[in-house]
């Protein structure tokens, strides 16, 4: 009798068993794979976030109309799971999270900026989820992560390339007045142009730093003003951006480059500025007007840009390309691994050599895309032109 | 001249600071509520009046009065219908209060007008006197932040309502007894404190570019102001206003922008101690 139970019991405990490894199998053969992106959709990113959110809903459109991704021998749909995370960074990170363990998602991306991909990129790296960054510069990418790629070039690129132009624009160049804001990558891109410059043999007559939540801008302008420069280099957000413009108009600051990063290749800064907007140069990750081929699901350039333009009334720029080319990425490692296991996705990103619509891909060892000829750009006529490098250039450098 | 240049900034930078922070201290002196929406009403000022000038053309000083009557009449209404409900409660309690009631206001703005930046861009030049370079929006934004603050100095002191407001402010169990309707007084001085973040704002869009998340900077300047200058009287505001705006102008210029800000707080805290009052304040507010 004691023996029949104790039968019936092992023989129940191992039909649930069964039906528990079923059910796990069932699980583990996804019918679709799963990318969860935490966005900035309100909050002081939002137009970022907005941006984003655009370019990965075209890719998804066009990757889902062709059967999705090819995992080894089947074709699997990619499904997106987004939340907004208010611009608030404890947020994104809880978000990300909850993206790894609640929602099961295979893969993530990163937010934009690199303040909020360090958050996002400290989470994935926990649990071992690849994470591909939209918009992450050096801080971010010397924190050792194995998890993390970004498909922006390095920043130090950005600066080598603004040298060179300016420099043959106006060879006698020679004093610079540097403000950044104090803050992730707008600081970086302070201090690397203040090394690059005086490595360059000019002088950096001034050189601060402003705190994020600055309302005015009238002492540092002043200052500038009474050093004289011949090149004025302002980094901060659009915001920032616009107010020290408009100031410096205001106070009669004048000098024959000014370059705000990355103010210029937004739409949002000319619309504000208007004629003030006129002859301020900047540098860019990518700019419409260099064409490339791919065999992503975009295929050209222009193929990219009519269909952003299409879809928003807006021209694309570098937040959407990058965007979309961090889930083409993900999509040409996951077919390069032939698997959805996640240490063989990591392992064909830091294998990568493609050629999208947004330019060739191929991550270095600290997990940025490997530097190229990024494009120079200025504010003529109250549209972005390109400076250099020369085969995309549209427009000859105007001095103010 | 750098010297007279700094200066020059840091007063017209003062007057907008003063501006910003006149209605913060009438309410937070009068009600004893620290208004955590103050900021957002700046906001909310400015972006109406942005709007009224790109779509309608609305030319912003005319845009002013209106812009300023409608936050009125939301300040009003929000004092009426829910501060009212808390406001002899101690001072955490209607924080949290005007901190809920900002969250839902800034996060509607967020998503209704988005975070873009946004200018009115009159763009009026500059004037030079004597190598002192003034940017003639300011120089205007400059002069409705006096107009406004010695209007409502003229309001408190003058008129029937100001009056009542002092005496709620002394006595709230006395000047019930007189006869003043205290609830409807402390939904007047709301309105009248929202009143002026809507002109503020109106004035502000003139000169910087609006964008929502500027309401916690907003609201972090109008709390220094208020203890640097006093707490509840248009005087204090003002001084404190142009204090801060001179500090900072001189303190960006001296050890360089990035410690502009914390040297504000610095003052803030040296005051807190040796000077609770403020530096013009009415012992008993602080």
């Amino acid at each position: 009798m004691q023996q029949q139970k104790s039968r019936r019991l092992l023989r129940s405990a191992a039909l649930a068993l069964g039906l528990f490894a079923g059910l796990a199998g069932a699980a583990q053969a996804a019918d679709a794979i799963r990318i969860g992106s935490p966005l900035a959709l309100t909050g002081a990113l939002a137009s970022e976030g907005a941006k984003q959110k655009l370019a990965y809903d075209l890719w998804l459109k066009r990757i889902n109309a062709v059967g999705g991704i090819q995992v080894g021998d089947r074709k699997l749909p990619v499904e997106l799971v987004t939340y907004d995370y208010q611009t608030d960074g404890k947020r994104a990170g809880q978000l990300a999270e909850k993206l790894i363990t609640d929602d099961k998602v295979d893969f993530l991306t990163a937010p934009f900026g690199s303040g909020h991909t360090k958050i996002t990129a400290a989470v994935a790296e926990r649990y071992g989820v690849p994470i591909v960054a939209v918009a992450s510069s050096e801080p971010v990418h010397d924190q050792g992560f194995r998890f993390l790629f970004g498909t922006l070039a390095p920043s130090s690129g950005l600066i080598d390339g603004m040298l060179d132009v300016f420099r043959k624009a106006k060879p006698d160049v020679k004093k610079i007045a540097i403000l950044g804001r104090d803050d992730v990558f707008p600081k970086i891109m302070a201090s690397l142009m203040a090394k690059g410059a005086e490595k360059a043999g000019l002088s950096v007559v001034y050189n601060e730093l402003y705190p994020v939540g600055t309302m005015d801008h009238a002492t540092a302008i002043t200052s500038m003003k009474s050093a004289a420069p011949d090149w004025i280099y302002v980094t901060g957000y659009t915001a920032d951006l616009v107010l020290v413009a408009k100031q410096m108009s205001d106070l009669g600051l004048k000098a024959p480059i000014v370059t705000m990063i990355t103010g210029p290749a937004y739409k949002e800064f000319v619309d504000t500025l208007g004629p003030l907007a006129e002859n301020i140069t900047s540098a860019s990750w990518w700019h419409y007007s260099a064409a490339y081929e791919g065999d992503d699901v975009f295929g050209t350039t222009k193929a990219f840009y009519d269909e952003v333009l299409a879809a928003s009334g807006q021209e694309p720029d570098y937040v959407h390309a990058s965007s979309a080319a961090a889930l083409i990425t993900l999509q040409k490692a996951i077919e390069k691994a032939g698997t959805l296991d996640r240490e063989a996705v990591r392992k064909a990103l830091t294998e990568l050599d493609i050629k999208t619509f947004y330019g060739p891909i191929k991550f270095r060892a600290d997990g940025l895309n490997d530097n190229r000829d990024l494009p120079i750009i200025q504010i003529q006529g109250g549209k972005p032109v390109v400076l250099a490098p020369a085969a995309i250039a549209s427009a000859e450098m105007k001095l103010n | 001249m750098d010297l007279l240049q700094i200066l020059v900034n840091g007063i017209v930078l003062g007057a907008l600071y003063a501006c910003i922070a006149v209605g913060f201290s009438l309410v937070w002196g009068v009600l004893n509520v620290i208004n955590m929406l103050h900021g957002s009403f700046i906001i909310l000022g400015g972006y109406l009046t942005f709007f009224a000038w790109f779509h309608l053309g609305v030319d912003p000083i005319l845009a002013l009065p209106a812009v300023a009557l409608l936050l009125y009449a939301l300040g009003y209404a929000l004092q009426y219908l829910f501060i009212n409900k808390v406001v002899t409660s101690p001072v955490l309690t209607t924080l949290t209060l005007t901190f809920g009631l900002d969250m839902i206001l800034y996060n509607l703005m967020t998503v209704y007008f988005t975070a873009t930046p946004r200018r009115v861009t009159l763009d009026m030049g500059s004037a030079d006197i004597l190598g002192v370079v003034m940017p003639m929006d300011r120089v205007l934004g400059m002069g409705l932040a006096f107009f406004l603050t010695g209007l409502l100095y003229l309001v408190m002191r003058g008129s029937t309502i100001g009056r009542a407001i002092v005496a709620v402010r002394m006595d709230r169990q006395a000047a019930a007894l007189m006869g003043i309707r205290v609830n409807n007084i402390y939904a007047i001085t709301f309105g009248i404190g929202a009143l002026m973040a809507g002109a503020a704002g109106a004035v502000f869009a003139m000169v910087f570019p609006v964008t929502t998340n500027l309401t916690g900077t907003f609201l972090g300047k109008a709390f220094v102001i208020c203890v640097i200058g006093g707490l509840g009287s248009v005087p204090g505001a003002l001084v404190g206003g142009i204090a801060l705006g001179v500090i900072e102008s001189f303190a960006g210029f001296l050890i360089g922008p990035q410690h502009a800000i914390t040297l504000g707080f610095v003052l803030m805290l040296v005051l807190l101690v040796v000077k609770p009052t403020g530096l013009i304040g009415v012992k008993g507010y602080e």
